[in-house]
């Protein structure tokens, strides 16, 4: 743990540890601050603009995006002064032109206080991601940063960009991990498992192979997958690797009533 | 052929001082980009031929420009103890009379442009070229020259960009030495801070902060990176800096990375400048055999080497972060700073950025002093700034002036007014995101501070002028076409914002705007503005924030009254020939690319509103200017000359 500080939000103290996100500090507390692209295991980018805040004292003065902000001593902000209100008004506006599909996006609008919609975009009936794709980069970022796949990226610039498989053809790295869909803050990502195949819908349906358990038969996950994971946990039991969730379950739990240990997995 | 002491380094500028000065004639044509796009390798490949056929004995070579692009093809010529003399758009046929002249060791009047009888290089002090050539008007008296300042030009347009001797002549190099030789790092960055210089690449962060931020981060390795990946339209100081005087840039940063502790500069040049990067490219090669870069410079225990990288066209990698990234290979998108470059830059290193024209002045700053530099310039502002001015002004080309220097002077008394008799409306300065400033502000001096105050920026130095012919709903219209066109895509107001700003400026000019349009684009041009992530963003909004503040009745006039004054905007206008003007030339109706103009030869003609597509074409080749735009809306003149 670092030095602690004291920061103001919305006039009530708090600790933070110095130079964490004011966003994270606020998620902590119970604070209300919308935001999309944050999440915990990458480090913030400021894409989505949506977890405005005011700083009131320090810097940068003024509005601002509460995931960039460092806390320091003395740093005060407040979540919802009329600007921020202004500002995510807007940017909410501009989500939903954007991205008529989301029905996150929808709810957040009506929450935070759009109320004159205007005529939505008709959503394209082919665009893979259904209409709700708002660009913020976190699956792109999982893939890469986490992962270490990099099956996908951002294609052309401005607001002519995609993502997708490079191409759009199937991707050839792609582990079928699924990490993509779980981060994705609007669920626009659709993969599905049929029978022996995960089909990565959205990603130009590149497809990966399942394994079947070998003790009970059921397909549970991608065979790239758990080469993958075992590259990277190597203590990863030889024993269950072959094994579904349920079967793991069984096996690992009569191991640790045998050898009273706990297997923690990270 | 390392160069270690003062002798030696004395001994090159001897060297270069007599290709400058030679005991025969010396002729040199401007090449640069300008120059070539204005003939220049047509006007040199025909001295060349001349000076062959002839077996004349001349010192027969090239020079950057001079920044008079209007004026060129350039070509100087020094006759022995003579002044060196301009002669200005040259065409071939010039060319063999200009010789003829010289041979007779005189110089053709009508054609000389100016002469130069004494230059102050700056780095290298005043320089005597020759007197005499009374009939010849010296440049001081020339306009466009008598109010500038060259300080960052010092050399440009004189000097052979791809000789390092002749660099070496006008002072070059010479205040590398110094810096390594006679100064810590301590004390070069402690000049840099008192000179006041700021980045000149647009947001005006002190220099000598930047270094010192950079120099005091703990690191093994540092980067230096040059920032040269000019993107505005219509700009082009920094090209012509690079292609000009190359080695001021490469001395500037060697001077930085030695204050800083680097070892390893870039330079990040657009793909779309080649002779820029033919000329840094054979500038750094040759300062690596001199050995003012490389291993142990002058003889001291500083190396420092310098590569190149080239920039694939985005816009947005101007921005330093998404520089870093793009050098890195990765994707060109900004990140939140912090980090800043000068604590995690390149690679995660301390990293310090600066723009062409910043490291163009480090060597001056280094041989003046910091207290010469300083009081150049305005209050908090020292220094020249070079801009490009461009549009609907007489003058056109790049102008060095002291920063604090009122626009008016700049458009009037240096740009010579408008064109064509037509009165100047309004400037734009610092590129696609610059605001637009009407003449009544025209005495507002041109420093960071106070075109912040009116709603611009200095952004690199781009200024285009507009006149009555400037439609202002079409400008913005355009501006913010190309940031949303050059936006990165990461940060929705940017990328959204700008699309729909963009969309609402279209509609308005196809006259199908609605009351509430300027409204909307006030309130979504303030959020772009305040939440954007990087400058590209914060500053995007700044053209049409600019126009509706300053010249809202032209918006009113299209949304309202569906009407377009400047008589610009396609939807909102006919073209019409005048029947009493036209003689029935047909040259109008050959050039219609759409065959929408009726008529006989000698008969007048007319044009058939339902096919044409508003090209302008018939205006333009029409000999008697017979054919006129009019409003649609203005009934009296439709129905006059509709025919």
């Amino acid at each position: 743990m670092g030095e602690l500080v004291k920061i103001k939000i919305n006039n009530n103290i708090y600790e933070a540890e110095k130079g964490e996100p004011v966003l994270k500090v606020a998620k902590r507390e119970g604070i209300d601050i919308p935001s999309l692209c944050y999440h915990e295991t990458l480090k913030p980018q400021g894409a989505c603009r949506l977890c405005l805040v005011e700083v009131i004292e320090g810097k940068p003065r003024g509005i601002t995006t509460s995931c960039t902000l460092l806390s320091v001593n003395g740093l005060e902000v407040m979540t919802d002064t009329p600007e921020v209100q202004k500002h995510r008004k807007i940017i909410l506006e501009f989500y939903l032109a954007q991205a008529p599909g989301s029905q996150e996006i929808k709810r957040l609008a009506e929450k935070y206080g759009v109320t004159e919609v205007k005529p939505s975009k008709e959503i394209d009936p082919n665009d893979p991601l259904g209409g709700k794709c708002i660009l913020c980069g976190l699956c792109v970022r999982v893939c890469d940063e986490i992962m270490g796949v990099n099956a996908i990226s951002y294609i052309g610039r401005g607001n002519y960009t995609k993502i997708n498989t490079p191409y759009f053809e199937k991707s050839e790295v792609c582990i079928g991990c699924k990490a993509c869909a779980d981060v994705c803050p609007t669920s626009a990502i659709q993969i599905e498992d049929i029978n022996d195949k995960r089909v990565m819908k959205s990603w130009s349906k590149t497809e990966a192979r399942l394994k079947r358990c070998e003790r009970c038969g059921k397909y549970f996950a991608p065979n790239l997958l758990i080469k993958h994971t075992c590259k990277i946990y190597d203590e990863l039991d030889k024993e269950v690797k072959n094994l579904c969730p349920d079967c793991r379950r069984k096996v690992l739990s009569k191991k640790v009533f045998i050898s009273k240990k706990r297997i923690i997995i990270k | 052929m390392k160069v270690i002491s003062i002798e030696a380094l004395n001994r090159i500028k001897e060297k270069g001082l007599k290709k400058l000065f030679p005991d025969k004639l010396r002729i040199a044509v401007g090449f640069a980009t300008c120059g070539i796009a204005a003939g220049g390798d047509k006007i040199f490949a025909e001295f060349e031929k001349i000076i062959e056929e002839r077996g004349m004995q001349v010192y027969f070579t090239q020079v950057g420009c001079i920044g008079y692009c209007k004026e060129e093809p350039l070509v100087n010529v020094t006759l022995h103890g003579k002044p060196l003399v301009i002669f200005n758009q040259v065409n071939k046929e010039d060319v063999p009379k200009i010789i003829d002249g010289l041979l007779k060791d005189e110089i053709l009047g009508e054609k000389a442009f100016c002469k130069i009888e004494k230059w102050d290089h700056v780095t290298g002090g005043e320089i005597f070229y020759g007197e005499g050539f009374s009939h010849i008007t010296n440049y001081t008296e020339i306009p466009y020259f008598k109010h500038q300042k060259k300080i960052v030009l010092r050399n440009a347009g004189l000097i052979n960009p791809e000789d390092i001797e002749e660099y070496v002549a006008v002072g070059g190099y010479f205040s590398l030495f110094k810096a390594v030789r006679e100064l810590t790092p301590e004390e070069v960055i402690n000049e840099v801070k008192q000179s006041g210089l700021r980045g000149r690449g647009g947001a005006g962060f002190p220099t000598g902060l930047k270094w010192e931020l950079t120099k005091k981060e703990k690191s093994e390795v540092k980067y230096v990176i040059c920032n040269a990946d000019e993107g505005d339209p219509g700009a082009y100081m920094n090209r012509n800096e690079m292609e000009s005087d190359p080695h001021m840039i490469i001395e500037g940063m060697t001077i930085g990375g030695y204050s800083i502790g680097a070892t390893k500069g870039y330079i990040y040049v657009r793909a779309e400048y080649p002779l820029a990067i033919k000329r840094l490219k054979k500038a750094i090669s040759d300062a690596k055999k001199y050995g003012f870069l490389g291993k142990n410079i002058f003889g001291t225990e500083f190396s420092f080497d310098i590569s190149l990288v080239k920039g694939a066209g985005a816009f947005v990698c101007g921005e330093e972060t998404a520089l870093i990234a793009s050098i890195e290979g990765r994707l060109g998108m900004p990140s939140p700073r912090p980090p800043f470059p000068s604590q995690e830059g390149l690679w995660g290193k301390p990293t310090n950025i600066n723009n062409v024209e910043t490291w163009s002045n480090i060597p001056v700053i280094i041989k003046k002093g910091s207290s010469w530099f300083s009081k150049i310039g305005a209050e908090k502002n020292s220094g020249t700034k070079v801009f490009s001015l461009v549009g609907k002004v007489k003058n056109i080309g790049l102008v060095e002036v002291s920063l604090g220097t009122p626009l008016r002077k700049i458009v009037y008394d240096i740009g010579g007014g408008g064109t064509k008799g037509k009165s100047i409306k309004a400037v734009q300065t610092g590129g696609p995101s610059g605001g637009c400033i009407p003449t009544r502000l025209f005495d507002t001096p041109v420093d960071y501070e106070h075109l912040k105050e009116i709603g611009s920026i200095m952004g690199s130095g781009g200024i285009v002028v507009m006149d009555e012919d400037t439609c202002m709903v079409n400008i913005a219209k355009y501006f913010t076409e190309f940031t949303q066109h050059e936006s990165c895509g990461k940060c929705v107001p940017c990328r959204e914002g700008l699309k729909e700003a963009s969309q609402i400026l279209s509609a308005i000019t196809e006259g199908k705007g609605e009351e509430d349009n300027i409204k909307r684009l006030k309130e979504i041009g303030e959020t772009i503005k305040v939440t954007s992530l990087c400058g590209l963003g914060q500053t995007a909004p700044n053209p049409v924030l600019t126009t509706i503040r300053y010249f809202e009745n032209e918006y009113e006039d299209h949304i309202i009254r569906k009407e377009c004054k400047a008589k610009v905007c396609k939807n909102l206008i006919n073209f019409y020939i005048i029947p009493e003007k036209c003689v029935g030339c047909m040259a109008c109706s050959e050039k219609c690319p759409v065959g929408a103009i009726n008529g006989e030869v000698k008969l007048v003609h007319t044009i058939d509103q339902e096919k044409c597509i508003k090209c302008g074409t018939c205006e333009a080749v029409c000999p008697l200017e017979a054919i006129i735009r009019v409003s649609k809306q203005s009934k009296n003149i439709s129905k006059t000359y509709s025919g």
